[in-house]
């Protein structure tokens, strides 16, 4: 690590970017939009979280205990369960336990694979590659998993008529909801087909940017770059497929009949 | 078991659902026969012949098919020896050869083409003539649908067909000459038919036996003419009545 290129950033350098928000909330006050307490609120946990994170991982980095690493990867699952689960108003049976054995093993898998065979570093709970990698991976799955489980439930309900149809013909649970399951997943893996044609022109990448102006080559950047996309193409890929197999399955009893959901 | 002649096609065993309050319908048909099942609506008409093709299981009771539990038969077996008609006649994306090829994509068997006779025989009795086998499904009119409907229940051959309101967006020579070829397959193939309807009319001219389902407790079956001729309880005939009027 060569931290000679890195500028630091002190305390009145941040007073300096918070005038920004300041800024900002006056402009909204000019304008009378009525949230300038809302705003400045929010201003307020974005510095306290992130100097929270900060320290704890600064403790983290220190001790390097595999236990403790292990522990902040469930708890950020855990967060990521309870932020899908609020923001899907109808959630298919089982959600939680779904969604969680899906993201373990779509994100958990794709992660550690990422991180042992791509990036190949040790120990393997390092705590400097794995968990913000794995934050990286979580974080941008979780669009596409709370996409699956909505459009799951959507297309159940929707296409009523139809899977009763199919029933009635000979199809299989599976086979009835085979186009309803076909809709969701594309569903899910739309957004990140997009990310990642866009990728570059539209937006360059946070992870990019910031190893950049850390010091980072642009080149090796770029390369740490592609290698993260493919893993979260992966992980949404994997994690997606896992939810939609396992969520169609709460919608019929095991002779084939569609269970009367609420 | 193997059916004997004298094991009715299909017997329903003091069938009980918890949730639609179907209570205690006890009934048996033969291969070969029609029924139709009448009623006021929400009597439970539709929920009765769900649990026959196992949409729904009842609560209590049992359903024989040939003698044997169908709980006993994998459903996608069951519902190809068992064929339903529903009450919504849903279109697959596609043409109508599409739609009628759909229980063969689920068998995983080879497509058969528009020139198959099975295929021709099912549309045919559905009164709907080959042109139609290219036509897009869902811009038919409700009418042309629901032939289609019924001529998909047809494609497998099953040994017993359920139909909820096969006619009711027919006009009437278009369900007379439908009703004239249920009867016919009835009698030629021995296939058994129970027909929910609402068109009291048809009912009479075409089945052997008659079910009057209200409130989820068959109030009155037996022979279609002589229930007709005479029904016992004052609710079939205020039923009998009523209809009959605003039909004419
Ligand atoms: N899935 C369901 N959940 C709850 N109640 C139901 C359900 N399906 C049917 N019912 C109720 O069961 C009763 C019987 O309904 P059913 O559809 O069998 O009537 P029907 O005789 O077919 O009526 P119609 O002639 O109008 O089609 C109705 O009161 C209906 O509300
Ligand atoms: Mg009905």
């Amino acid at each position: 690590m060569s931290d000679k290129t890195l500028l630091h950033l002190n305390l009145i350098q941040l007073v300096y970017a918070y005038a920004l928000i300041l800024l900002s909330v006056s402009l909204a006050r000019f304008r009378q939009i009525g949230q300038e307490r809302q705003m400045l609120w929010a201003s307020i946990r974005m510095v306290v979280q992130l100097l929270a994170v900060g320290y704890l991982l600064q403790l983290v980095f220190t001790v390097r205990s595999p236990l403790m690493v292990i522990l902040i990867l469930l708890t950020m699952t855990g967060f990521s369960l309870q932020v899908m689960g609020s923001r899907i108003k109808r959630r298919m049976p089982h959600f939680y336990r779904i969604m969680g054995s899906s993201i373990m093993i779509g994100c958990g898998g794709v992660t550690f694979y990422f991180c042992l065979l791509v990036v190949g570093y040790t120990p393997w709970y390092d705590p400097r590659y794995l968990i913000p990698l794995a934050g990286m991976i979580i974080g941008n799955s979780m669009n596409g998993a709370s996409l699956a489980a909505e459009r799951l439930t959507s297309e159940m309900r929707e296409r009523h008529d139809e899977l009763e149809t199919a029933l009635c013909l000979g199809a299989t649970a599976r086979q009835a909801a085979e186009p309803a399951l076909r809709t969701a997943y594309r569903a899910a893996l739309i957004p990140t087909m997009n990310t990642m044609a866009a990728t570059g022109i539209v937006a360059l990448p946070g992870m990019m940017t910031g190893q950049i102006l850390s010091g980072t080559e642009p080149m090796l950047a770029v390369r740490y770059q592609i290698a993260i996309m493919c893993a979260i193409t992966a992980s949404v890929a994997i994690t997606a497929f896992l939810i939609l197999l396992q969520g169609y399955r709460g919608y019929f009893t095991q002779a084939d009949q569609l269970r009367n959901t609420p | 078991m193997a059916p004997s002649l004298s094991t009715p096609l299909l017997q329903l065993q003091q069938l009980t659902t918890a949730r639609n309050f179907l209570t205690d319908i006890t009934w048996s048909c033969q291969a070969g026969e029609l029924t139709a099942v009448i009623g006021p609506s929400g009597g439970g008409k539709s929920s009765l012949i769900r649990l026959i093709n196992r949409l729904e299981d009842p609560s209590d009771g049992q359903i024989l098919l040939a003698g044997q539990d169908i709980r006993e038969l994998p459903p996608p077996l069951l519902r190809q020896r068992v064929g339903m008609m529903l009450q919504k006649a849903f279109m697959f994306e596609g043409t109508v050869l599409d739609n009628l090829q759909q229980p063969f994509r689920y068998r995983k068997e080879a497509l058969p083409g528009a020139e198959h006779p099975n295929l021709l025989r099912s549309i045919g009795l559905a009164r709907l003539s080959p042109d139609y086998l290219q036509r897009d499904a869902r811009t038919l009119s409700g009418g042309e649908q629901q032939r289609v409907n019924l001529a998909r229940a047809l494609i497998n051959r099953p040994e017993l067909l359920l139909l909820d309101e096969p006619t009711s967006a027919l006009d009437r020579p278009t369900t007379d000459s439908l009703g004239q070829t249920l009867l016919e397959i009835c009698r030629s193939e021995g296939l058994a038919v129970i027909m929910v309807t609402h068109d009291l009319r048809l009912a009479r001219r075409i089945s052997d036996q008659t079910i009057y389902l209200e409130a989820g407790r068959i109030v009155e079956a037996g022979k279609t003419a002589e229930l007709f001729a005479r029904p016992q309880s004052e609710d079939l005939r205020t039923f009998l009545a009523e209809p009959e009027e605003q039909e004419a």
